[in-house]
């Protein structure tokens, strides 16, 4: 599966957001996007989701145009940089709902083995970020949008959900973003850097410190 | 099944809201049109104002259960409706 997101136009009153985007996506890599703060990552990806309507916007799945939002087709599965769960649900209510075994999540997470009837404000915010990330990312669904999925994780969680990221890319398009980069450079295939709202794909590392998006010499 | 439990759960909140509503509704005009009008122009109000602040972003959950959210406002009316029209016929029995 191939996704392409084209011709966005985002405006916020008069200040213009984004306006020479093109994103590609594909089953079986990961396509990370960078940019600085307030660059328009997580407009990018609320776009593709179909939470946000830019006033102009092409997105095509192996070539096909989707007019309506792609979050009712079901393809996909969103992260967002702030809380995804509702706080009166139980864990085992949501890995239902969003079809994840929770068995498997305890073999890799070990310390949560007794939080299964817990509700998530039951947990602390790491905690919670941590189910949120994986419960997106090990969804059966085609396409995973993940806003800064290693914020708020302890260096081991990260770890682990790089190595998640790795093995669901395999039947996966994976689109992520986060103020992480090393670990956005380790586990992305391609990646976009998002600067004054145009996407650029960056063939060289060293294009990110060209672009002035890292110091000279951050990647030596 | 478990998408309609999910949007029960998103309609907790407001169920004490509704109720005292319909307390409301049963001491000015216990009839079944003008309560199902009040609800609709409520759930509107409530549908308008979740999308336009930020708990809007509430709802990106069920966005990811392929929920709308005209189809979760919707669904959440037709159950407060249900509710609030049994309610009425029962204690209209007793006024």
């Amino acid at each position: 599966m191939i996704l392409e997101i084209d011709n966005v136009e985002l405006y916020f009153k008069n200040k213009t957001i984004l306006n020479g985007i093109y994103l590609k996506a594909e089953t079986g890599k990961v396509t990370g996007i960078l940019g600085s703060n307030g660059c328009g990552k997580s407009c990018l990806l609320q776009i593709i989701f179909g939470s946000l309507r830019p006033k102009y916007k092409l997105i095509r799945i192996d070539n096909s145009p989707i007019l309506k939002p792609l979050f009712q087709t079901n393809l996909v599965k969103y992260l967002p940089q702030h809380a995804l769960i509702p706080k009166n649900l139980s864990l085992k209510h949501i890995f239902k709902l969003y079809d994840v075994e929770w068995e498997e999540f305890i073999t890799i997470f070990e310390e949560f083995k007794l939080f299964e009837p817990f509700k998530s404000k039951q947990l602390s915010g790491g905690q919670v970020r941590l189910v949120e990330t994986y419960i997106v990312l090990k969804s059966p669904s085609k396409i995973i949008l993940l806003d800064e999925p290693f914020s708020h994780l302890a260096p081991l969680h990260i770890e682990k959900i790089s190595t998640i990221i790795e093995e669901e890319k395999v039947n996966k398009a994976i689109i992520i973003t986060d103020h992480f980069y090393h670990s956005i450079i380790e586990s992305s295939d391609n990646i976009y850097l998002l600067k004054n709202g145009a996407t650029k794909l960056i063939d060289d590392l060293l294009g990110l410190e060209d672009y002035k998006y890292l110091s000279q010499g951050s990647l030596t | 099944m478990q998408k309609l439990l999910t949007i029960l759960a998103f309609y907790k909140p407001f169920v004490i809201w509704s109720f005292l509503v319909n307390i409301a509704i049963t001491i000015v005009n216990p009839y079944i049109v003008p309560a199902v009008v009040t609800k609709l122009m409520l759930t509107i109000f409530v549908w308008y104002f979740v999308n336009e602040t930020n708990a809007k972003r509430k709802l990106i959950f069920y966005n990811n259960l392929g929920i709308s959210s005209i189809k979760l406002f919707s669904v959440m009316f037709f159950i407060d409706i249900f509710i609030t029209i049994s309610y009425l016929i029962l204690i209209t029995e007793y006024i």
